[in-house]
């Protein structure tokens, strides 16, 4: 069975690259042949038709199908039009995921941001810098689960005058604070699960950071210390915006990833207690309720919230791509 | 085990357990791993009568849910086919059954079998005409011989079976600690149990030890023994009714069957912990505190796998004299000696040579042996002789089910997934909050209507 895959594994290897150059040298033979007028025009069409094709087939056609879907019924067969999304939003429970939503796309981005920043600041042209960012860096490299599965120990409740197994509420005992559920509370256990998505990402910030200050000239720094200007000076008035088109994509990159967050959530509360947000919800209306206009509504609304953060980031990256001109 | 890796194995169960009694999440193994050369023989026979006389080699497919060492149980069933018959059967386990079944269907790409616990999703799958009727593959006479009507009635849909038993877990157990439980033991009524909890929550000792989380299925645990309660306290007629979603969540009898199980965690000091450590604590964890040298708790009402699972957390104490069960008594007068049931059936969704085979060999009285002698699993075929049971407490279990009035399959393995979900999650909201029935009663209801 194990051989079977690899040499199918073998076989798309071989195939997607022998396609590749067959695809590469008819086209360019194709393009030689024609006429320079001609040639001109159909070029660029030529290369871009197999990224074309399957961005087509994997990402246009889907998504064109869920919005269609999400007008339809539970199984596809009869046209309802908006009732799928107007039934969806008189629910209280898309609602508190609505609400749950923006709590991580507000909390994942900032924090990350705010924490990776600090990170890569500090950490800056010092010796130890590659070894912290290399610690920090190593959370993106756990799988999902198995980080929920670590923080879901992290955040263990065991009732007040037992030991307490989860380290935090062995912290906050020694405080003096009682053990606080931190999964199950309602006020902080979006908090506690936003924490979880933080510790994945913040190093893959700080090395976006890291990097983007590593472009910052050293002379500015120099010069900007000679006219008397303190530390937080500088990071205010040269980093801050030498680097600002970095915060940007890192911004939006995690407010894109907060509302795809889904994993974090299903492997610690499934939702319960008030967790869930859009994605979880999809995933109940899909698996588990077998509805395809609904959950289609839910990812039309999920793939309608992320549009303009990509939007955004598109127009972002061209004023930038033109700035450097 | 270092408790480090048992911490891990718990954070994994936490992760992976998906379904209610149909199976535990991870579990243990009593001392009979060897089974007996002479069972595994006949199973050879048996398989190659099943596979009609000859080595027909090929493959089956098989889709499931287990894992670990409930897999390897599993497979030294199916060894002596495998031997046999020279058919590879490829089982494929995964914990997100549901939505992994569901897409390969939809694909056109159905495993050629599934064993599952989810029954309620199968009959969902036969009602649109996915799974095959194992009338035509089995014959009747077979199904009649080896299951009791009720199992066949409950894989049934008006027009097909869809389903045959493989394995069963007998619910609605009390699970307690011989060494340091004081009260009764074969209690006449659960009001006999209840007036000693009190009694005992009076003077400062939690009585029951109740814990509800289990990763995406929390909540299953109180489910489970409100189904139970259903069941007893009801009666099956209702019961049946009720699964086949005819009643409304709101009606007395299943606000009565919430509220009963409340009396175990409701009044204060009743249920070890508080309100939080209840929910937040892995079920496989409920037993825990009833083993030290001042217990925490006395009594855990969950299925027969329990006794796996304390094993695994305790290697140390000694089955029967250190923890034991007795039987949930009798909830009503009129509905005396019901148990509650769950199971893993197996489905079919293609017919070939190996995937027939395969079902008549599981079917078989022989393979059914093997199943009792693992000492994880009840045998659902009721020709295995009771003598199979090596393990105590699966021999236990074995009487009472043979002595009972009727066994019935619980029904939140019956039901449609998404009222499934709203059932288990109700038991959350209910302890979390008990005075808000109503209205989890009503979440539960609205989730009825959906699916209907």
């Amino acid at each position: 069975m194990i051989l079977e895959r690899f040499s199918m594994l073998g076989i798309a290897v071989v195939a997607v690259g022998a396609s590749t150059v067959l695809y590469t040298n008819v086209a360019a033979r194709t393009v030689r042949a024609l006429p320079t007028g001609l040639a001109r025009r159909v070029r660029p069409a030529l290369w871009i038709a197999p990224a074309a094709l399957v961005v087509s087939v994997v990402l246009i056609y889907p998504a064109g199908a869920t919005v269609v879907l999400s007008m339809f019924d539970a199984d596809g067969g009869g046209f309802v039009g908006l009732r799928n999304y107007t039934d969806l939003l008189s629910k209280p429970s898309t609602l508190v995921a609505l609400r749950n939503s923006l709590m991580w796309v507000i909390g994942l981005p900032l924090l990350g941001a705010v924490l990776g920043l600090i990170v890569a600041v500090l950490t800056d042209r010092v010796r130890y810098g590659p070894w912290v960012k290399a610690a920090l860096f190593v959370p993106i490299a756990v799988s999902a689960v198995a980080t929920a599965v670590i923080w879901r120990f992290f955040y263990e409740y065991k009732p007040a005058g037992t030991a307490q197994t989860g380290t935090l509420n062995e912290l906050v005992t020694r405080l003096g604070v009682g053990p606080v559920p931190w999964l199950i509370d309602g006020w902080v256990n979006n908090p506690a699960l936003i924490a979880t998505a933080v510790w994945t990402q913040t190093g893959l910030c700080a090395v976006i950071f890291a990097a983007a200050l590593r472009g910052v000239s050293v002379d500015l720094y120099e010069a900007a210390s000679l006219d008397g200007a303190s530390p937080w000076h500088q990071f205010r008035h040269i980093t801050l915006p030498l680097i600002w088109p970095t915060v940007v994509v890192v911004l939006t990159t995690m407010a894109v990833i907060a509302l795809k967050a889904f994993d974090v959530i299903y492997v610690m509360t499934n939702g319960s207690y008030d967790t869930d947000v859009l994605a979880t919800l999809m995933y109940k209306e899909l698996f588990s309720a077998r509805d395809d206009g609904r959950s289609g509504a839910l990812a039309t609304l999920l793939m309608l919230s992320v549009a303009p953060i990509v939007w955004f980031n598109v127009r972002h990256y061209r004023s930038s791509l033109r700035g450097m001109r | 085990m270092s408790e480090v890796m048992k911490g891990l194995g718990a954070g994994l169960a936490v992760v992976l357990s998906v379904t209610a009694i149909g199976h535990s999440a991870w579990a243990t193994t009593s001392e009979s791993n060897g089974t007996a050369p002479d069972s595994t023989s006949a199973a050879r026979v048996a398989a190659l009568e099943a596979a009609g006389g000859s080595e027909i080699g090929g493959s089956v497919n098989v889709m499931g849910v287990l894992g670990g060492e409930e897999l390897d149980d599993f497979l030294a069933v199916i060894e002596p086919f495998e031997e046999a018959t020279g058919i590879d059967v490829e089982y494929e386990g995964t914990r997100d059954f549901g939505a992994v079944l569901q897409t390969r269907v939809d694909g056109g790409n159905p495993p050629e079998l599934a064993v599952t616990p989810a029954i309620g999703l199968i009959a969902e799958l036969a009602d649109e005409g996915e799974v095959i009727d194992l009338r035509g593959v089995l014959g009747d006479e077979v199904l009649e011989a080896s299951f009791d009507p009720g199992l066949i009635a409950t894989a049934s849909n008006d027009e097909i079976v869809f389903g045959a038993f493989n394995t069963i877990n007998l619910g609605g157990l009390m699970w307690y600690n011989p060494q340091a439980y004081d009260g009764p033991t074969e209690p006449a009524s659960w009001d006999e149990l209840i007036e000693w909890a009190t009694s005992k929550a009076a003077e400062g000792e939690s009585p029951f030890c109740v814990t509800l989380e289990s990763g995406a299925a929390s909540g299953w645990p109180a489910a489970d023994f409100i189904d139970e309660i259903v069941l007893r306290q009801a009666g099956p007629e209702f019961h049946t009714r009720w699964r086949n979603l005819e009643v409304e969540w709101t009606a007395p009898e299943i606000r009565q069957a919430y509220e009963t199980y409340g009396q175990m965690i409701t009044p204060q000091g009743m249920a070890f912990g508080d309100v939080n450590s209840v929910l937040g604590t892995n079920f496989a964890n409920a037993a825990d505190p009833m083993f030290g040298d001042e217990p925490g708790c006395f009594l855990t009402q969950q299925a027969t796998f329990m006794g796996g699972i304390i094993a695994g957390n305790f290697p140390d104490l000694t089955p029967v004299d250190d923890y034991d069960f007795f039987a949930v008594p009798d909830f009503s007068t009129e509905f005396p000696n019901l148990r509650g049931i769950g199971g893993e059936i197996v489905a079919m969704f293609e017919e070939t040579p190996q995937s027939v085979a395969l079902t008549e060999y599981l079917v078989s009285v022989e393979a059914g042996t093997l199943i009792a002698e693992t000492g994880r699993w009840l045998s659902p075929n009721r020709q295995v002789d009771s003598s199979s049971y090596i393990d105590p407490f699966l021999s236990k279990a074995s009487v009472i089910l043979q002595e009972s009035e009727g066994s019935y399959n619980l029904a939140n393995s019956l039901m449609p997934q998404s009222v499934v979900d709203a059932f288990w999650h109700s038991g959350l909201e209910y302890t979390q909050d008990p005075d808000n029935l109503d209205e989890i009663l009503a979440t539960v209801e609205a989730a009825r209507q959906d699916a209907l």
